[in-house]
């Protein structure tokens, strides 16, 4: 059975008339099923699992990345296919997933098309796109053999499982962190270039950078434990420890899929 | 044989360690290792090796390409190629089959080039 777990943010009125052909859309297709809105009465965690009990095999999110984000790290336990419906803006990992916004959206999910893919984890936390600290100063990425640390003031760490970042994953010669199935997190320090002269000075781009392909670190601070904010949802203080989980997700994905 | 032909290239998944990071340890690479920043223990990978005019390299170094640029103080074993730029500093001893040298470059160190070929007829002449 199909269960649509709409986002908070679709009940704006602006949205009706998307969700008006999404819903019919679903229903021509014969992929109709039971609809549950988020809201800050019932917890996520508590409407994924009440769907499981109702007997959902297929999960749908209805919304933007932080929707996918929010109803993906409770799945992991359950066994269920997961899929999109990217409505309004910030629709980046439906895009990596080869998802198209909105009625279309519906197409794809009756193709029914699954691939498992790799999630993050930070200590028993599950993710799917990445894991920030904005100040990396100080940071120590224990890697079991050898330890990684940044000497810059303004460098900042990024952990990614699918990089949603606009200016690594279209713009750049080299593509970093956009292959969910690849079993490897990239640990990606970056630096903000040193503006010279007015022709520079407008320019965004970030001229030290390193990647490190990673199965497995642990994140941990010399000085003060320091913020660590997982898929712009949960935040962990340091000492944090990530891992890949390999092929933890099914899910449902479009042949423009970019992986 | 390839030497960073291009960056579509790659086998295995690249690693680079840039200009502002520091490495302490045991490093092992699954595929090309790009370096311009410190690397301190050991620096292994069965692909290329590629280390910029900023890289500090205080470590035995192994790999199965080598483009220097920069300064490596140990010892180095290559399994295929190394080139030598002008700006390279290698202060330890050098292993390699294949070794280019540009005008400039600092080998401090004893350079042994290992070649199957040339070490057969060599075995033949000592049974004479």
């Amino acid at each position: 059975m199909y269960y649509y777990i709409y986002d908070a943010s679709l009940n704006d009125k602006k949205y009706s008339s998307s969700i008006h052909r999404i819903e019919n859309r679903l229903m021509q297709l014969g992929i109709s099923g039971r609809i549950e809105k988020l809201s800050l009465l019932k917890s996520f965690k508590e409407t994924v699992e009440d769907a499981v009990k109702k007997g959902a095999t297929t999960i749908v999110a209805v919304g933007n990345d932080n929707t996918v984000s929010k109803i993906v790290s409770v799945l992991p336990s359950l066994n269920i296919t997961f899929g999109i419906i990217p409505v309004g803006p910030n629709n980046q990992i439906a895009r990596i997933l080869g998802i198209p916004e909105g009625e279309q959206a519906c197409d794809v999910l009756s193709a029914r098309i699954t691939e498992k893919i790799d999630l993050g984890k930070a200590n028993q936390y599950y993710f799917i796109s990445s894991l920030a600290i904005p100040q990396s100063k100080d940071i120590i990425v224990d890697c079991g053999d050898y330890n990684i640390s940044a000497s810059s003031n303004h460098s900042s760490l990024n952990i990614y499982n699918i990089n949603t970042t606009e200016k690594s994953g279209y713009g750049e010669k080299k593509r970093y962190g956009s292959n969910p199935k690849d079993g490897l997190l990239e640990v990606v320090f970056e630096s903000p270039k040193q503006s010279h002269g007015l022709r520079n000075f407008f320019k965004k781009e970030y001229s030290t950078k390193s990647i490190f392909p990673l199965k497995k670190l642990k994140i941990k601070c010399s000085t003060n434990s320091l913020p660590v904010i997982v898929d712009g949802q949960v935040t962990f203080k340091t000492p944090v420890t990530v891992e890949v989980a390999p092929k933890k997700l099914k899910v449902i994905v479009g042949k423009n899929r970019m992986f | 044989m390839s030497l960073f032909p291009s960056e579509e290239n790659t086998q295995g998944s690249e690693t680079i360690i840039g200009q502002s990071v520091k490495v302490d340890g045991n490093f092992r690479g699954d595929g090309n290792v790009t370096v311009d920043g410190e690397v301190q223990g050991s620096l292994k990978t069965n692909h290329d090796l590629k280390i910029g005019v900023t890289a500090k390299i205080k470590a035995e170094v192994e790999a199965r390409n080598l483009i220097l640029s920069g300064e490596i103080k140990g010892n180095i074993k290559i399994r295929e190629k190394t080139q030598l730029n002008k700006s390279a500093r290698i202060h330890g001893n050098l292993e390699t089959k294949i070794l280019i040298v540009e005008e400039g470059a600092i080998l401090n160190g004893k350079c042994t080039m290992v070649n199957d070929q040339i070490q057969i007829p060599e075995i033949k002449k000592a049974s004479k």
